[in-house]
């Protein structure tokens, strides 16, 4: 199962912000388009960098932690979906503190309905 | 020198010189989006922590190559800097991308 931990972190930071989606309304995931343009950019430079940052040793990864598919030069593919998932993350939080504080979530309609 | 520290920190300024000089999406200026950085950086604490704990790293570094200051749960300094410009450069990206899905 050791294998398995820096893939089973990601799923878990995926699993506990897709709450944020709904109760929140952070409307992330069905935004297709817009999400896809916003990961682009930092997803080519950031994996750019770990390709580089692999292959000339400043970081490596441990084959007891990771499933071992490793790209040229050693980054291990678990990155590719870690620049995916910590910014996804990120931008359920942030559009989940905009609607809070704009009063516009699930629980502020459920508490409305009850106040009505 | 060290390699990453510096590469973190030219991240960091050019992910700031591209919002404040070519895309002004404004995000800077939005508590929303300080309040969110504030609680990215609280979550990261125990991500990052896990992936680089020095008791059983899954992500090694070499000690040459960074600067070796490890303020909180083995986290080295660089990684809040490198951080920092990841998750803001895609905040950027997605306040210029609104509306594609209209």
């Amino acid at each position: 199962m050791d294998h398995f931990q820096y893939v089973g972190l990601l799923a878990f930071c995926l699993l506990l912000t897709l709450p944020l989606e709904f109760v929140f309304e952070a409307r992330v995931w069905r935004r297709p388009k817009r999400l896809a343009r916003a990961l682009t950019p930092a997803f080519v430079v950031f994996v750019l960098w770990d390709l580089w940052a692999s292959a000339s040793g400043t970081w490596d990864f441990d084959d007891r932690y990771t499933i071992g598919l490793r790209l040229p030069g050693g980054m291990a593919v678990e990155e590719l979906a870690f620049f995916l998932v910590i910014p996804i993350c990120a931008l359920l939080t942030l559009e989940s503190v905009r609607n809070v504080m704009a009063g516009r979530t699930r629980l502020h309609r459920a508490r409305d309905r009850v106040a009505a | 020198m060290p390699i990453y520290p510096v590469l973190a920190l030219i991240a960091a300024a050019l992910v700031v010189g591209l919002e404040l000089c070519v895309l002004r999406t404004g995000v800077f200026r939005r508590p929303a989006y300080w309040i969110a950085m504030v609680i990215v950086f609280a979550f990261m604490i125990p991500v990052d922590g896990w992936l680089t704990k020095l008791s059983a790293p899954i992500v090694i570094y070499r000690d040459a190559d960074t600067s070796g200051w490890r303020p909180v749960w083995d986290i080295l300094g660089e990684e809040f800097v490198y951080a920092f410009a990841l998750v803001t450069l895609v905040i950027i990206a997605w306040e210029r991308a609104a509306g594609a899905d209209e």
